[in-house]
């Protein structure tokens, strides 16, 4: 396999990306000044989805949706986000999605650190098949086993539990691979030397090699956090009982189930949900993309 | 500070180190196979219970008929064969293909001149406007996202037929008209997704030496020439696994098409994991939505088959 060959030479600039390069003085052309403004016109239109969205949710049920469309909220109200708690158990659902998220990218990383360390660091017999193995079953589509998944929970009486959720998603591949090439690119000559002073393996992973793996922690963090607060496929199988929903899950019944809500109480509940994302979104917004960019090249 | 010092003894110590007894390399030797079976054991009990158990149980799922609640039967290969004549599975898979095809075109194209306009020299903070545009819709969940979207292409409250409509241009209700549906989730999915592929081809641009552009320069290239002979062979790695980690997310769309059409108007916008959801999931024949599975996971698999062939024919490796 390419990926196990190229896991012997890669440094570390090679396993996360930049996106920052120096800067040049630039120079005015007007092809240059046409881009820029096609660039900034791109960039408005991609926004204006979310901006009609926080418009309307601020806006008093009889005057939104209005055509022409507003791009300001007049009359103004917050009684659309008030609503909002009539129609859906906001916290709690809020609270189920942060659970959800923390149990699975905590314990997902805490066994793939521990994988990842035997991959990288321990010579046994049988690492290389058994990596090999579990590397061919990133080839397996979700939606394969979690036919599988969703009896074996019935059978343990776990549907409608975050569990159901949570369980399956401790074993995580991908952190595991991209783990262990991370842990070769720290110099083996820093585990001989702790070892000659006495440390053990366990001293050495998570004394050592954890604290100066750092940025690829944060990024399978970012990823593995992202992933469970988004997921739908498996909330939709799972949980049917609204106190039990993710958010995900809870916006779609707030709209679909019985009893749906009016629009403006949508789209308040989807802005209450948007609004803190873009909060986290423009304070970590380097390690975010940057996260994401390796990832995705190593996937 | 303390690495340092481990340093120091370490390139002592490896070069001084004497051969150990035979009997002790022996049981050090057993002690590190436990050790590494000791730390993998945790992930691949759970690898075993959550995925390779799974899988073999959705294999023999696939020969069984079961609604879950009478006990299950074996059928041998009715299922596949009920699949193979499934008068819905041609359009299914037709549905599927080409949204993966459409989603791969778009994302690339797209993808690839917004990185080549933000990765010019251009100013800090149009670059973190831009980024910021493109990337942010791809970490908004896919059911705001849809439900969102659906209000957008609306034909009375949507601004998009609001402001057309103005201009005397009269849309189609997007979502109930089978010709318009399929090609509006595509629509929802690119400016979903975009920035993902937007940011893999900034990255992949960002490994392309500028030394190798300024030469190219001084030797009288055009923009164009550059851009052919220089960036875009350069660019076949991303470009390449850009092609399959769209193919391969885009084939398991699900999401917006559960939440906005449910696979409709008249199976317009039906894909093979909408398929599987109706089959497993509304009418509990799990022996069929297997059968179904198995069909995507043949798909999947001989799609990452061929990236591990074709990356050594068609990508320029310098």
């Amino acid at each position: 396999m390419t990926a196990l060959e190229s896991a012997t030479g890669s440094r570390e600039e090679d396993l996360l990306v930049r996106l920052d390069r120096p800067r040049r003085r630039r120079r005015r052309t007007v092809g240059g000044v046409v881009l820029d403004i096609v660039l900034v016109v791109f960039g408005i239109l991609m926004l204006s989805p979310l901006v009609w969205l926080l418009v309307q949710s601020f806006t008093v049920a009889e005057f939104a949706f209005a055509d022409p469309p507003r791009w300001l909220p007049v009359p103004f109200t917050i009684e659309n986000f008030t609503q909002v708690f009539e129609y859906m158990p906001f916290f709690q659902q809020f609270g189920n999605s942060l659970i959800l998220a923390v149990i699975a990218t905590g314990g997902s990383l805490f066994f793939s650190v521990l994988a990842a360390y035997a991959f990288a660091r321990i010579d046994f017999r049988g690492s290389r098949i058994l990596l090999v193995t579990m590397l061919a079953a990133l080839m397996v589509p979700a939606q394969l086993v979690i036919i599988p998944i969703f009896i074996m929970m019935r059978e343990l009486g776990l549907v409608d539990t975050l569990a159901s959720l949570w369980l399956p998603a401790l074993v995580n591949v991908f952190q595991i691979f991209f783990l262990s090439q991370y842990f070769k690119t720290i110099p083996r000559e820093l585990d001989e030397a702790a070892r000659l002073d006495g440390a053990g393996h366990l001293w050495i992973l998570f004394r050592m090699l954890v604290p100066l793996s750092g940025p690829a922690i944060a990024a399978l963090s970012i990823l593995g956090f992202e992933a469970s607060w988004n997921g739908y496929f498996g909330p939709l199988i799972f949980l049917s009982s609204p106190e039990n929903m993710t958010l995900p899950l809870g916006l779609v019944t707030l709209q679909n189930g019985f009893g749906a809500a009016p629009a403006v109480i949508v789209f308040a509940a989807i802005t209450m949900v948007v609004v803190p994302l873009l909060v986290v979104f423009l304070a970590f917004q380097r390690q975010i993309v940057e996260s994401v960019a390796s990832a995705g090249l190593k996937g | 500070m303390r690495h340092r010092r481990i340093w120091k003894v370490c390139s002592v110590s490896s070069e001084t180190a004497t051969p150990v007894r035979r009997r002790g390399a022996v049981l050090q030797r057993r002690r590190t196979e436990l050790a590494g079976w000791m730390f993998v054991s945790p992930a691949f009990l759970l690898f075993l219970v959550f995925v390779a158990g799974p899988f073999v149980f959705a294999i023999v799922l696939a020969f069984l008929k079961w609604d879950m609640l009478t006990p299950p039967e074996f059928v041998g290969t009715a299922n596949f064969a009920a699949l193979f004549s499934d008068p819905v599975l041609p359009r299914v898979l037709l549905n599927t293909f080409l949204f993966a095809f459409a989603s791969i075109v778009t994302h690339l194209v797209f993808g690839l001149l917004l990185a080549l306009a933000v990765n010019r020299v251009i100013s800090r903070a149009l670059s973190y406007f831009a980024r910021v545009a493109i990337f942010f819709p791809f970490l908004i969940s896919w059911a705001a996202v849809a439900l969102l979207w659906k209000y957008v292409l609306d034909p009375t409250f949507g601004y998009v037929a609001q402001y057309l409509g103005g201009l005397g241009i009269h849309l189609p209700n997007f979502f109930t008209d089978p010709a318009w549906a399929l090609p509006a989730i595509i629509f929802i999915d690119l400016w979903h997704t975009l920035g993902f592929t937007f940011i893999i081809m900034l990255a992949g641009l960002q490994t392309v030496p500028s030394e190798l552009v300024e030469a190219a320069r001084t030797d009288g290239a055009t923009s164009w020439q550059v851009f052919w002979s220089v960036t875009l062979p350069l660019m076949s790695p991303t470009m390449f696994f850009a092609t399959i980690i769209t193919f391969i997310g885009a084939f398991q769309i699900f999401d917006p098409i559960q939440i906005i059409t449910r696979g409709g108007p008249q199976d317009s916008t039906m894909t093979i994991i909408m398929y599987l959801y109706e089959k497993g999931f509304q009418a509990f024949d799990m022996g069929y939505a297997a059968a179904v599975a198995l069909v995507v996971f043949v798909i999947i698999m001989g799609v990452t088959v061929l990236q591990f062939v074709g990356r050594r024919k068609w990508v320029y490796e310098s």
